[in-house]
């Protein structure tokens, strides 16, 4: 028997800041410090995708491929650090009373983020999410290759959503789906009951248009 | 699940028995009796030989403090409450001894009390790296046989705690077993015969008259035979002494650090090999002489008392004997590269939470880095550096401005003085480490208590279990800071604050004593 299930985009429904800060912080804080300059130009690479020029998955990509020779336990104890010092007070209240609406309602809470697992982790936690989605580093020897595994967040939808709720025993037919940025079309568009959450401008106009919710703080 | 994999088996065993320890006073002797109390409250009687270390305070009056002060006993005081001298009086006895002497200096009525005796653990031992020889000869070495002969004269087996490392340069592979007469560089030799050199030479030799003299000395000897240090040197000659008879049981430990669970996670005592280490990273010094991929053979404490528990138990059985490993190299193995990472996420993660100094907030986001050769700023040139800056300091300067500027000047003087100790500090612990964290990568086998230990329970050393990341990060590195790092600061430990009254062991003979008033 399948479950009702909401979806939650991290950034911009719970979390003011994007992934890609959290790239470059991780990338500042390479071991070497030569290597830390070269990390953060190809996150500072990324930033035209970050404002919405271009894939964002491929920005994606982009941001984290700094992250490459960056050891597994780096990756999880800077993960941890960056949580408790940058994101774990900045959860927007409003985008946590939906949560908790979504759980009060009997509904999976899936959590959907650009950020790496290490991080989103700590989130998933602090709101009491079900499931999580996101970005998955490759590792090798216990070394990040700069490679995200696939699938990408960036555009989180059509088959990866479908495999997802299907493996999960999810309801897609009753889902909701809370997203922030122009991005999270490809999500929100999927599921029956789409809600916009401080939405960005491209989002604005789209829910507008398809008379989806919106929700401001 | 077999008979000997049933997680109580060392517990059945242990009830009962009479074990007669040395090195209480030291990290792992403590850990070991703590835990056979703990779950072992059955245990028939533990004997603890402890050197008096004076008129006042002899052997009872030793082990009382550390039941008292110890963190390691916390457990066992809170489980006891006000009743714990009496608890440890039936089943705790302190015995004046000293293993430097035949027999441990115990005389024939102290001997007779230990006829119920079952076991001899022997866990004494000096672990500086390069100790006076002839000290060492007489503890390492000579404290060994003493402690062989008084389980041959009490007709029990008998188990020696050794070190992972008296396989010296023979590094790569190494088996749990000891090839009597064959230094760890293949040169045939005489046990007997060396500490007799050796001792000869440091009595008499060139330079022997003073502590520097010898240590030259043991040095150059111990490398002779392929030993890298005294410490490695000396416990190597004990274990061809002691193996000679084929019923002793040799534990040889690896490095051992803080406790994973038991008595508490972090419990470290004294200075082991990590902390100096941790230290060095945790100075200004980010470059660590290391190749990455070597190993760093760690095991927490409470997992080698466990083993020598199980050992204990065996031995008991008669189904010890010979040589048992206890390390992580085989089937956890963790890597100095690894190691040196963790440890600057270790520093980070402490001065986070509230731990460290003005320069440890600085200093945490340079993180060490393993490295082939030191580079441009290596210590002989920074040690130059801070000479030549004292050097200019301490030159005549002329009086207007000593007038303006002497005071602050007076105090950089003072501050490259201290930088070149720090320095020479650096350069001598890299010295003494390179054997360990450069030049050698051992792989230490630990097959023969793994087939042994229970499965689960108290007993068992789940060493294949221990995630490092977390043990490093967050049980070695503030156990490091918090019970090593004074020590190196030449500063006191923490202690547990004495009960109110102190607490009195109620052994028979008090009983009688205060009954006698």
């Amino acid at each position: 028997m399948t479950r009702p299930v909401a979806f939650f985009r991290l950034e911009g429904v719970l979390l003011p800041r994007p992934a890609s800060l959290a790239a470059a912080w991780l990338a500042a804080n390479a071991q070497e410090l030569s290597r830390r300059l070269g990390s953060l130009s190809a996150v500072a690479a990324s930033a035209p995708f970050s404002l919405g020029l271009g894939d964002p998955a491929v920005g994606a990509r982009l941001a984290w491929m700094g992250l490459r020779g960056m050891s597994e336990d780096r990756l999880e104890v800077l993960g941890e650090e960056y949580w408790a010092t940058h994101l774990d007070d900045k959860l927007r209240a409003a985008g946590v009373d939906l949560v908790n609406q979504a759980k009060k309602d009997g509904r999976v809470v899936v959590l959907v983020s650009d950020h790496l697992e290490p991080i989103a982790r700590h989130a998933q936690k602090a709101v009491k999410a079900d499931l999580l989605v996101a970005n998955r580093m490759e590792l090798r020897d216990g070394k990040a290759t700069g490679r995200l595994l696939d699938p990408v967040v960036a555009r989180f939808g059509g088959r990866p959503l479908r495999d997802f709720v299907a493996e999960h025993d999810l309801d897609l037919d009753g889902a909701r789906a809370y997203g922030a940025a122009s991005s999270d079309q490809v999500l929100l568009a999927a599921i029956p009951w789409p809600c916009a959450v401080h939405p960005d401008r491209g989002l604005r106009r789209v829910a507008r248009d398809l008379d989806w919710p919106i929700v401001e703080s | 699940m077999s008979a000997t994999h049933d997680a109580s088996w060392v517990a059945d065993e242990l009830a009962g028995k009479h074990l007669v320890i040395t090195g209480f006073t030291g990290f792992l002797a403590k850990v070991y009796v703590a835990l056979i109390l703990e779950h072992v409250p059955d245990i028939g009687r533990i004997t603890l030989l402890v050197r008096p270390r004076s008129a006042r305070k002899r052997a009872l009056q030793r082990v009382e403090e550390a039941f008292d002060t110890s963190p390691v006993f916390r457990r066992l005081r809170a489980q006891h409450g006000r009743d714990i001298g009496r608890w440890l009086g039936g089943r705790v006895h302190a015995v004046d001894a000293d293993i430097e002497k035949p027999l441990c200096g115990l005389d024939a009525a102290a001997l007779e009390r230990l006829g119920s005796a079952d076991l001899v653990v022997h866990s004494a031992g000096l672990t500086d790296f390069s100790p006076d020889p002839l000290r060492a000869l007489a503890v390492n070495v000579a404290g060994a046989m003493h402690a062989a002969d008084l389980a041959k004269a009490l007709e029990v087996p008998h188990v020696h705690v050794s070190t992972c490392y008296v396989a010296g340069v023979n590094d790569g592979e190494c088996p749990e077993e000891l090839q009597i007469g064959v230094a760890p560089n293949g040169t045939p030799f005489d046990a007997a015969a060396e500490v007799r050199a050796l001792q000869m030479a440091c009595r008499r030799g060139e330079g022997a008259k003073t502590t520097k003299g010898r240590i030259d000395i043991g040095m150059e000897r111990a490398e002779r035979l392929g030993w890298p240090n005294i410490y490695t040197y000396t416990k190597g000659l004990a274990e061809h002494l002691v193996g000679l008879d084929e019923d002793a049981t040799i534990v040889r430990p690896a490095i051992v650090e803080c406790a994973r669970s038991f008595p508490f996670p972090g419990w470290n005592e004294g200075l082991n090999t990590a902390g100096p280490l941790a230290w060095l990273i945790s100075t200004a010094f980010r470059e660590l002489p290391t190749r990455p991929d070597n190993r760093f053979d760690i095991i927490p404490v409470d997992d080698v008392a466990r083993g020598l528990a199980t050992i204990s138990a065996a031995a008991l059985q008669g189904r010890a004997g010979g040589v048992f490993q206890l390390a992580s190299s085989d089937i956890n193995p963790l890597r100095f590269g690894r190691t040196v990472e963790l440890t600057g996420l270790a520093m980070r993660r402490w001065v986070r939470k509230g731990g460290g100094q003005a320069t440890d907030r600085v200093l945490q986001h340079l993180d060490p880095v393993p490295v082939a050769k030191q580079g441009f700023f290596n210590t002989d040139r920074l040690r130059r550096w801070t000479r030549e800056a004292k050097e200019l300091l301490d030159d005549e300067r002329p009086s207007w401005l000593q007038r303006v500027a002497g005071g602050t000047l007076d105090s950089l003087r003072d501050q490259a003085v201290d930088t070149d100790k720090q320095l020479k500090r650096i350069d001598d612990m890299l010295d003494l480490y390179r054997p360990f964290i450069e030049t050698h990568d051992w792989t230490f086998h630990t097959d023969r208590l793994r087939a042994l230990q229970p499965s689960e329970g108290p007993f068992c050393a789940d060493v294949e279990g221990i995630d490092w990341r977390h043990y490093w990060v967050d049980v070695e590195y503030p156990g490091l800071r918090t019970w090593c790092m004074p020590v190196l600061h030449g500063e006191k430990p923490p202690r547990d604050p004495a009960s109110m009254p102190p607490l009195r062991i109620e052994t028979e003979t008090v009983l009688l004593r205060a009954a006698s008033k």
